[in-house]
């Protein structure tokens, strides 16, 4: 299935994801309403960016007592069904990741419903650090910077160096 | 308002222009209405991606507050709405009775960021030559042309944007590229994927330098020293490019004597950078040479010793051995189409003397603009001549210009104020007319992109009744005085784009056609095409006979800022304006609701132990007192980091809360004229809670 996911080392804080993220859900740039956070920690001068997981076994779906969690047939994204949804916040409590959370204005709960397959947050993300895609190939991604790390190591040792 | 869609439902590719970035978008059209705006995928510059300004130029076009029809200021203060028809014979009438009065001169026009440059510019510039006045002033006075001329002193051509995703180096001073240049975001990522290092140097920590390998803090108007500092390094150690420097330069052996002193311990003393951090700077530009990439911000033109600085940085980049690198100095080839400047066709009157030609002859002969901040002394009637009428395109120096209150008398003095502008700014307020302008949506103009050689053609995707856009009001005023027929004979910009293309074989079908950018040559990169350069003497200028002349200084030396030689007891803090923020663009798209959730309301930031130290809390309202003015405004305390402790910041843009109330309009760059905008000395004062 295809997820958005993130390239940790492209993003710059632009913080634009959050805002178009947030647009989809309220209409405006409130933080408050997004659902997908990008943490700038001035401490350790560390960015780190997340998002819904839509994971296989949602933690979040299975907690939900009135079933209002459900998976969408078409992009097997995790939705809230606002209709059916009471507001008891369990799915809050029950999600590992902080990737899911309560709409404070609807009252509902609210989260990544990946803009029915066509990601707003990728779509403004100008740094290339989000992608919509199988996620297999992040792990395609991390594995070609190792195999360039390999082979100028190897380069290296061999006493060669390249450009 | 009644509009008019190319197509009523379809997908129309255009370039963005709610920043100069200019991405690829497609207008989604339903029904006649502009329903999304979503990336063009394949254009090199944005790859299929925007940001959200790009979005809101829905909310731009179908503003409740934009202005339709033209406005006349009535003797009550008020304004009336009037035809436009009405609105351009009583203007011209003006001009014309001005012109007879005082002279063709003592009317000038003003082109503002909101429009764009290029070829809105030069419908300015040709309007106001054809009248016969040099006096065209642009935004470019206080944002772009201090870097360009640095550049251009030392190497004859600026190419302001490198491909980043080159190098092995960049070093950014004085910029927030996630903020003002998104797509840069692209290039760093793609560099450090590649094992390039990043070098961020700014008075003020942006989470850009959360990203970057090293951040170093000077304090404002101090870059020149670190930028000297790293001139030595290379010249003492012998890491620079001898070749280059024997061939290629003059004045080597006067900027080598003169770095000497810049050690990284008189560094660290003078801009508070520390010594190790320079030589670390330093050691990465000697090992990744000469695939460094340097991008000088704003933030180093808009200090008094701006423009000497920024020559400093051009001539790092020639010692790196950076010329026709694609990451570095690269001088781009010019697309070969005509201009709609007089210049070579038309002589002015030799005695007309443009305003601020001769305080700053440099920024005249070179960018041929006059200086504005000299202008307001001309309004004020203190110029060597009456300067009495103002067309402002889209401009808004009565919030973006150094020394509002100058600005705003300067600008209710004169009998003849017309701005052309989508809202109703505060420069506009003081207008005795108002015309409507067009939206980027509403125009077919020639876009250049000179770092990949690239053209691209706009498309007017809507229309809205009673607003033509900028080509329209230049023509029909020139029409009314008498020289439209010799030259805007042109029924509309199709017809002007055709004749501009005419000579480089193109035409504006064939761009139409490649909404993703025509590459009109392949870029060529390496040092050997650069056996000539367009400067003085042909090479490049490490000492310039041409500014000594002038009586300026031959080498780019460092001068220390204003607020370190005006001493603490007054104004014990030093205040940089106008720090970027990601969804404004200079004094636009505040009133864009969305953008507003998030900048709210200006604010003053501090370290937080002055604030502490003032008894200040966050939110509290302060007074900013400088030399200038005053300004009350909320505090906002940031995270120790950010800010050196002794430094405030404000943003520029703000309507309600305007910054150059506070700044200077006279202590100038002496090359540039730049106004003092970025470490202006003042005093903050604590207001009881309201």
């Amino acid at each position: 299935m295809k997820v958005v996911f993130i390239e940790q080392d492209r993003c710059l804080a632009c913080r634009n994801c959050e805002r178009v993220c947030s647009f989809q859900g309220s209409g405006g740039f409130k933080r408050e309403n997004t659902s997908i956070w990008v943490h700038i920690d001035m401490d350790d001068r560390t960015i780190f960016t997340l998002t819904c997981l839509q994971c296989e076994n949602a933690a979040c779906l299975n907690v939900c007592p009135t079933a209002a969690i459900r998976r969408d047939p078409a992009t097997r994204a995790v939705l809230v069904d606002e209709t059916v949804c009471i507001g008891c916040k369990m799915c809050v409590n029950a999600c590992p990741f902080g990737c899911i959370h309560f709409e404070k204005n609807r009252r509902v709960a609210a989260k990544c419903n990946l803009c029915q397959g066509l990601p707003r947050c990728v779509m403004n993300c100008m740094s290339g650090a989000l992608h919509y895609g199988d996620v297999n190939a992040l792990a395609a991604i991390k594995r070609r910077k190792i195999d360039r790390t390999m082979i100028n190591t190897t380069l290296f040792s061999r006493g060669e160096h390249r450009q | 308002m009644k509009t008019r869609a190319i197509v009523p439902n379809g997908v129309v590719p255009t370039l963005c222009r709610m920043c100069d970035t200019r991405c690829a978008v497609n207008v989604h059209l339903n029904g006649g209405i502009i329903a999304d705006i979503t990336p063009f995928d394949g254009h090199p510059v944005n790859q299929g991606r925007m940001c959200p300004r790009g979005a809101a130029a829905i909310d731009l076009f179908y503003h409740k507050d934009r202005i339709l029809t033209p406005l006349k200021r009535m003797p009550s203060g008020g304004f009336k709405e009037i035809s436009l028809d009405q609105a351009l014979d009583e203007i011209s009438g003006r001009m014309a009775s001005l012109k007879n009065e005082y002279g063709a001169r003592s009317i000038g026009v003003w082109k503002g960021e909101g429009l764009g440059f290029l070829q809105q510019e030069e419908y300015a510039r040709r309007f106001i030559h054809a009248f016969g006045s040099p006096n065209y002033f642009s935004n470019d006075s206080a944002c772009f042309n201090g870097r360009y001329l640095g550049y251009h002193l030392v190497c004859g051509f600026w190419n302001a944007f490198p491909e980043f995703d080159q190098a092995k180096t960049i070093l950014l001073f004085g910029t927030n590229p996630p903020m003002c240049h998104p797509p840069f975001m692209r290039e760093f990522a793609d560099a450090r994927q590649k094992g390039a290092k990043l070098v961020v140097i700014d008075p003020r920590l942006n989470p850009i330098a959360c990203y970057a390998d090293i951040f170093a803090q000077p304090l404002p108007g101090t870059d020149g020293a670190l930028i000297w500092g790293l001139i030595n390094y290379l010249i003492e150690t012998r890491n620079y490019d001898v070749d280059l420097v024997e061939r290629f330069s003059v004045g080597f052996e006067k900027i080598a004597a003169y770095a000497k002193r810049f050690t990284p311990e008189f560094v660290e003393r003078t801009s508070g950078i520390f010594s190790h951090v320079v030589r670390d700077i330093a050691r990465l530009i000697v090992k990744n040479r000469p695939r460094i990439s340097i991008f000088p911000g704003a933030g180093l033109e808009h200090h008094e010793n701006g423009v000497n600085c920024v020559r400093a940085l051009a001539i790092l980049s020639c010692l790196c051995g950076n010329l026709g690198q694609a990451c570095g100095l690269f001088r781009p080839e010019p697309l070969g189409q005509r201009s709609l400047c007089l210049y070579d066709e038309l002589a002015l009157p030799a005695d007309d003397r443009p305003i601020g030609a001769e305080r700053f002859p440099v920024l005249y002969e070179v960018r041929r603009e006059c200086h504005s901040m000299t202008a307001m002394d001309y309004m004020l009637g203190d110029g060597a001549y009456p300067f009495k009428g103002l067309l402002i395109a889209a401009a808004n120096p009565a919030v973006t210009h150094p020394n509002t209150r100058k600005v705003e008398n300067a600008l209710a003095s004169l009998d003849l104020l017309v701005v052309s502008d989508f809202f109703l700014t505060p420069t506009a307020r003081l207008a005795h007319y108002v015309i409507p302008a067009a939206t980027f949506l509403e125009r077919e103009e020639i876009h250049l992109n000179p770092k990949r050689q690239l053209v691209n053609i706009t498309t007017r995707v809507i229309e809205v009744d009673g607003v033509r856009n900028e080509y329209f009001l230049w023509r029909d005023l020139a029409h009314r005085l008498g020289f439209g027929p010799q030259y805007f004979p042109w029924p509309d910009e199709r017809a002007v784009n055709q004749w501009l293309l005419e000579p480089t074989g193109l035409t504006v079908e064939e761009l139409q056609r490649h909404p993703e950018g025509y590459i009109y040559k392949p870029p060529a990169f390496g040092k050997h095409h650069y056996l000539d350069f367009p400067t003085p003497s042909g090479k490049l200028e490490f000492a310039s006979a041409y500014l000594k002349n002038l009586g300026l200084p031959e080498i780019p030396v460092y001068t220390p800022p204003y607020h370190l030689q005006l001493g603490k007891d007054e104004f014990p803090f030093v205040l940089t304006t106008g720090a970027r923020k990601s969804l404004f663009y200079h004094s636009r798209h505040q009133n864009i609701p969305r953008f507003r959730n998030v900048h709210p309301e200006a604010e003053m930031e501090i370290h937080p132990d002055d604030a502490a130290e003032l008894g200040i809390a966050n939110g509290d309202k302060v007074r900013v007192v400088s030399e200038v003015g005053e300004l009350v405004i909320r505090v906002a305390i940031k995270h120790p980091g950010e800010l050196r402790r002794g430094v405030v910041e404000i943003y520029h843009g703000w309507e309600q809360w305007r910054v150059n109330l506070l700044t200077y309009d006279d202590i100038n760059d002496p090359i540039s004229g730049f106004p003092l905008l970025k470490a202006v000395p003042v005093r903050i004062e604590k207001l009881p809670p309201d």
